[in-house]
This record gives structure tokens, sequence and C-alpha cells, in this order.
């Protein structure tokens, strides 16, 4: 067996775990980001909006977590589904765009980054568990597109992504307009998200915003924050020794013998 | 997203499955103080990751003051307390009396027993005085407090530390008030709604005194 | 009555031109034959009384039973065709423990007197879906004395599914006298000994035979001890008080 440190996934395990499993054993869960996000084209550039939730089955495992991850100066991806992969799979691609850059010498297209996303994907055959909603703007314009598990794309004017995408795309079928102002399409980009945070259990928390422009771009981080949470009616502090000690020993780990004491003078 | 393809089961058998219950999600619990007795639920009923209702009452007043909670699956929970609400009209008429608490728990129990292979997926907790805790085939016992549902795993160590004082050292078990345990029990809801999905939109409360039963809603966060 | 006899007596549901129910009148009829039987009702329990009638010296006066315990809180006293009891004592027993079993709590007097009553009328054809159990009214009457939260009280229940609550009742064939006699001496606020003392003197004046230890029975239903079948030695003691 070669002791060299090798590039990519470890499968050494893959059978043990396999005939663990079969055994009834349960291997861990990972988070999921059980998500409402979506993007929409408008006039100027391209709006993303993510909502903050991040869950473990019915549990809430990160109440504001990022869901808009950076992919290059010029475009941002939100990612939906198994957080370490879109995670990692967002984090891959931005270096090897960052290369890219450095080899070529020119901007990223959204398209490379999109082809680079789904030829990755679709290798995996869906076992990495992201599905992305890509937005950038290149030298042909502002480009919106959703990138599934297994590696299929779309390329449409407003797009929704996660377990919030029904409710997300209800609000755009409902208000989305070509050629909308920056604002406008702000507006109606937290709307969607907001109808995932209220109406997906899934979602939930608050309103992140990305919008990217020709040459710029805008991070809103909690862009809109519908879900404070009230004052407690006690405090749960609890009292200094609360909690019993049962048993109290003190060990010596190192014995001091007398003997000459250092010399400190030089 | 998938083409049609050519339907592959056809040198399988065919299997049918009966699957008649669902988990409408929701957390109810109560509590029982010195001379008063609190039982909550909140009201959002879900299935999977969608919302069917964010008012669907899950704690009922019965006909003889006893105040049930049940969570699990909606629609069982809604039979059970119909069906015990006319059981405590037949006792009333063939009695003369109103049902006990202590006569109600145990016909609950029975009656959640006698469909031990068809069961009532609710699990009830009942309150008046005292606090019954209940399985979804019939196995109670009386609490101090008790939670069940959704948020169940978070909910109870909660009252476990606020209202039993488990494990504390120096702490004294002081009776608590009703303003106390009013304020545990909102803090308790608040708190689940932040971590569990399946919990939200409004605790509806049943204050059972010696007076008769107070009920009050409050709103929870909605996401 | 047995002048107006006629073929309407002969169907048990059968009602006469006169709206009367011949069968059942008989049933009543047929208790009016049989001991006597007394209950009395104190502030401190019911007790029940009843004779034995021992036509042979040869017979076990232990092996007739006419008070027996339907429930640990309730007692029954019966005249007439004792035999058919069983099928009512039995009914009652499993109606006491299925209420326990139900709603964890003692089923009440009037309850189980009210359920004894609903098969009283279980004769004739079966209708409903109801089960039919007798072919014919039961011919015995109960004395049912019992102890719950309304405190300590006594019913009559007769073949036609009747029931009234009484203060003290004697039923069988010396019931006419006897109940002329408990209506003078009956007081509200008798003790549980002197309860013991009228039940026992009333039946002695009504008994034909000298009353004795072993030709009467005598149980109690209080709240501290429930029901209760008096020893020979303590029907004795009470005899002696007499």
């Amino acid at each position: 067996m070669s002791s060299k440190l090798a590039g990519g996934f470890s499968f050494d395990n893959h059978v043990r775990n396999a005939a663990l499993q079969q055994k009834g054993l349960t291997l861990p869960k990972a988070v999921k980001t059980g998500t409402t996000i979506a993007g929409v084209i408008f006039k100027d550039g391209i709006v993303l909006g993510a909502d903050t939730r991040a869950t473990e089955g019915p549990i809430v495992a990160d109440k504001n977590c990022e869901k808009i991850h950076y992919l290059a100066p010029n475009m941002y991806c939100c990612g939906a589904g198994t957080a370490a992969d879109t995670e990692f799979t967002t984090a891959l691609i931005a270096s090897q765009l960052e290369l890219h850059r450095l080899t070529t010498g020119r901007e990223s297209r959204a398209v490379t980054a999109m082809t680079m996303l789904k030829q990755m994907l679709f290798k995996y055959q869906g076992h990495i568990g992201a599905a992305l909603v890509l937005g950038g703007y290149d030298c042909t314009g502002p480009q919106l597109f959703t990138i599934y598990p297994h590696g299929s794309t779309d390329k449409l004017p407003y797009v929704t992504m996660g377990s919030g995408s029904l409710a997300a795309m209800a609000v755009f079928e409902a208000g989305w307009k070509r050629d909308m102002e920056r604002q406008e399409a702000i507006d109606l980009v937290r709307a969607a998200i907001e109808s995932g945070i209220f109406n997906d259990l899934g979602s939930g928390s608050n309103v992140d915003i990305c919008v990217i422009e020709k040459g710029k771009h805008e991070m809103l981080r909690n862009y809109a924050r519908p879900n404070e949470r009230g004052q407690k009616e006690r405090s749960y502090r609890f009292a200094r020794g609360t909690t019993d000690v049962l048993q109290t020993s003190v060990r010596s780990l190192v014995t001091v013998v007398e003997g000459d004491q250092m010399d400190t003078s030089s | 997203m998938e083409y049609a393809t050519q339907h592959r089961a056809t040198e399988q058998a065919i299997q049918h499955r009966f699957d008649p219950y669902a988990d409408n999600g929701g957390t109810i619990l109560a509590i029982a103080g010195e001379d008063f007795c609190v039982v909550a639920g909140d009201t959002r009923q879900s299935e999977g990751y969608s919302i069917n209702s964010r008012y669907a009452p899950k704690v009922f007043k019965m006909k003889n003051n006893v105040v049930l909670a049940n969570s699990g699956f909606h629609a069982d929970g809604v039979t059970l307390t119909k069906r015990l609400n006319q059981r405590i009209e037949w006792y009333r008429h063939a009695h003369e009396k109103d049902m006990s608490a202590p006569a109600f728990a145990q016909m609950l129990a029975t009656t959640l027993y006698g469909r031990r292979f068809f069961p009532y997926y609710s699990f009830c907790i009942v309150g008046r005085g005292m606090v019954y805790g209940y399985d979804p085939v019939g196995s109670y016992e009386r609490y101090q407090c008790r939670a069940a549902g959704s948020a169940q795993n978070l909910v109870q160590p909660f009252l476990d530390s606020q209202i039993t004082l488990n494990g504390q050292k120096d702490a004294q078990p002081t009776p608590l008030s009703l303003a106390d345990v009013l304020c545990i029990v909102k803090d308790a809801f608040t708190s689940a709604t932040e971590r569990d999905i399946y919990t939200g939109d409004y605790i509806e409360l049943h204050i059972i005194t010696r007076e008769g039963v107070e009920t009050q809603l409050h709103p929870l966060k909605k996401d | 009555m047995f002048l107006t006899r006629s073929e309407y007596d002969r169907g048990v549901n059968t009602f006469s031109p006169e709206g009367r129910l011949f069968q059942v009148e008989y049933a009543i009829e047929a208790i009016k034959l049989g001991s006597t039987a007394i209950g009395v009702t104190t502030k401190d329990g019911v007790l029940l009384a009843v004779e034995k009638r021992i036509p042979s010296p040869l017979m076990e006066p232990e092996s007739i039973e006419k008070i027996l315990e339907i429930d640990s809180h309730l007692g029954c006293a019966m005249s007439g065709l004792t035999a058919d009891s069983r099928i009512i004592i039995e009914h009652a027993r499993v109606a006491s423990l299925n209420h326990r079993f139900i709603y964890d709590e003692p089923l009440k007097v009037e309850s189980v007197t009210q359920s004894v009553c609903d098969l009283a009328l279980r004769f004739g054809e079966s209708g409903n879906g109801e089960e039919r159990i007798m072919s014919r009214p039961f011919g015995v009457a109960l004395l049912i004395a019992g102890v719950d939260e309304k405190g300590p009280q006594l019913f009559h229940a007769d073949p036609s599914g009747t029931f009234v609550q009484y203060e003290a009742k004697a039923i069988g064939s010396g019931s006419e006298g006897a109940q002329t006699e408990l209506q003078e001496n009956y007081r509200k606020d008798m003790t549980l000994a002197e309860g013991e003392t009228l039940a026992l003197s009333v039946l002695k004046q009504v008994m034909e035979e000298k009353l004795n230890k072993t030709n009467v029975e005598m149980a109690s239903v209080t709240a501290a001890y429930g029901f209760h079948v008096y020893p020979a030695d303590q029907l004795q003691s009470v005899i002696e008080r007499l």
C-alpha cells in the first residue's frame, strides 16, 4: 500500500461501512441546508438570495448560516443540499477559477464555472449533494444558472432551489417582470426567500442578498431579519455551586526533590 | 429530473402497503402546581416540510373539565378526543356525576390499550390537578411535569431542571406560583421554536384552577 | 287477580287488554313465597339479614347462601327463586369489576342496581342486538346494599326491572309484617349496632322457626370494612342482645 497522501476522496472504509450498515449501524447524518435559494436577472445584473437556516433532521443546526458562496469576484453561488458538499464544491471550483484567471489573464465567465461544476457533479453521480444557483456578470452580461446534484443545468431569467423552491417560485411567477430595476429585483428576491422562510419548514431565520453588477458586487448579509427572538421571560442563571462536587482528588504528577537552586546569575 | 423510462417492475411482485399514519409534529406539555395545572401546546400542524395549518389546536378541554393534549397523528388525536368526550357524557348519564381526573386517566389508558394492534398514533398528556403522561398504547404514569411531541427531547430536560430541580445542589424546592409556571411554559415554547422546525406559530395555554379552565393564546415565531 | 287469568298470561311479551304483563306480575308473586330478607340503612353502614329455611335437620345450613358479595363495597340479599340470582350476581360482579378496570374507581350502588335491572328486562325474544339470556322473567328480588361517595345506601330491585331506594326494606314471605315493623321502629340516626338489633328482631317476629345463629344470615357494608358476613360468634352476640 502506498503511504503517499493522494488528493480527493478516500474510499478506504467504504466496504467496511457498508458491511456495518447492513448489520444495523446507522452512519452519522450530514447537516443539510433544507433551504430556500433563488436568483433573478434584472436590468443591470443579478440578484441572488438565500435563507440562513441549516438543519439536521428536525433540528435547527445553525440559525444564521451563510449559503451564498464566493466563486470569483464577479460570481457568487447559492448552495442547497448537504452543507459540506456545497461548501467544498464551491471552494474547489473557486480555486480552480482563480488559477484559470491567472493562466488566462481574463475575467472568469459564468459558463466556465457552470461547466466545471456540472462536470464535477456528474462525475460523482449525484453522491455529492449540492444543488446550486450560480449568478455572475461577465463579458457576456448577466448570467444565471441552476445546477442539480446529478450535473444537469438550467439557464433561466429567474430560478429557485432547495426545499423552499416551490414557495419562492410561486412568488417569482406572480411578481417577475423583464428588465426590473435593482431595488425592484432585490424586493422580489427578498419576498421569494421570505416565502420560503415562512412556508417551508426546512428554511428559516434571515434573508441574505447578493447583488452582482458590471464590475462590482454587493453582499447584503442579513438584508432582512424577520425572525428576531423575543426577550425571554426569566433568567436561567444557576447559582454558583449548583453542580455538586462529588469527589475531589489532587494527584501530584511531578515529584519535587530538594536540590541545588537553578543558576540564574547569567 | 428524469425522463419516463420503461416500467421495470414487470417481473417483480407488486407490493401493496397500508400506511394510515402521518406525523403532524408539534409539542405539548403540562405542569402541575400546588393548586393549579397548566396544559399547553403549540398550534402548528405540519407534514414533512409543509405547514398544514398555523392554528390547529391539539389541547382540548374535555366535558368534565379535564384538559387533554395530543401530539402525533392529528386525525387520531381528534378522533380519540371525540370518543373520550362521548364516554364522559355516557358516564355522566349512567352515574349522575362528572368523571374524576383519575377515572378519566384510567379510561384513557384502557381506550388506548383497546387498540393495541392498530393504535391511535397519539401521545397524550392529561391535566387537572395532576398530570398524566401516556404512550400510544396506554402505558401511563403520573408526573409533576411532562412534555411530548416533536420537541420533547428539548423541553423535558428544561422542565426537569426548572420544575423538578433535578440534580441541583442546595436548590430549595419552593412551590412555583402560577405566574412563574406561565413564564417557564412560554420560555419552553419560544426556545423549542428556535430549534425544532415542527414547533411554532402560537402557544395555546389552558390554566386549570378551582374556578375552572382559562385559555390563553400567545404568538410564536412563524418560520 | 288469579280470577282475571286469560290467554294473555302466556306470552312474556304480551300485554293484557288492561295493560298488564301477567308473567312479570307472577314473577313478583313468586318472591312472596321466598324466605324473608331485610335491609336496614344506618348512618354507619347498611345491614342485610335473611332467614334460612331448614326443612330437614340433615341439611347443612352453611350450604345455603342468600347474602352474597358483589364487590368489596357492595353486598346483596335475595328472596325468591334464588337459583336465578346466580345469573344476576355474576352480571353485577362483572359490571363492578369492569368499572374498576376502566375507571380505577368503585362502581356506585345505584349504578350496579341499574345494571342489574337492565338485565332483568332481557327476557323473551331478543331485540336490537341485545343477547337474550332468559326465556322468562327472573323469579328473584334483590336487596342491594353498598357504600359509595353518597354514603350507605340500600336498593330494592324486582323482576320487572324496577328499582327503588329504601332506608329499610323487607322482601319475601314475611315482608308485609316485617315492613310494618320496620316503619314503626326505624330511625334515621340509628347506629350500626341498633340496626343489627332492629333487623334481627324484625326477622325474629316474622319467622316461623325460633331464630338462632344457624337459621339466619347477616352481613354489613360499611365505609370502614366494606362487605362483611357475620360469622357465627358475632351473630350469636347480636342474637343475645335481642
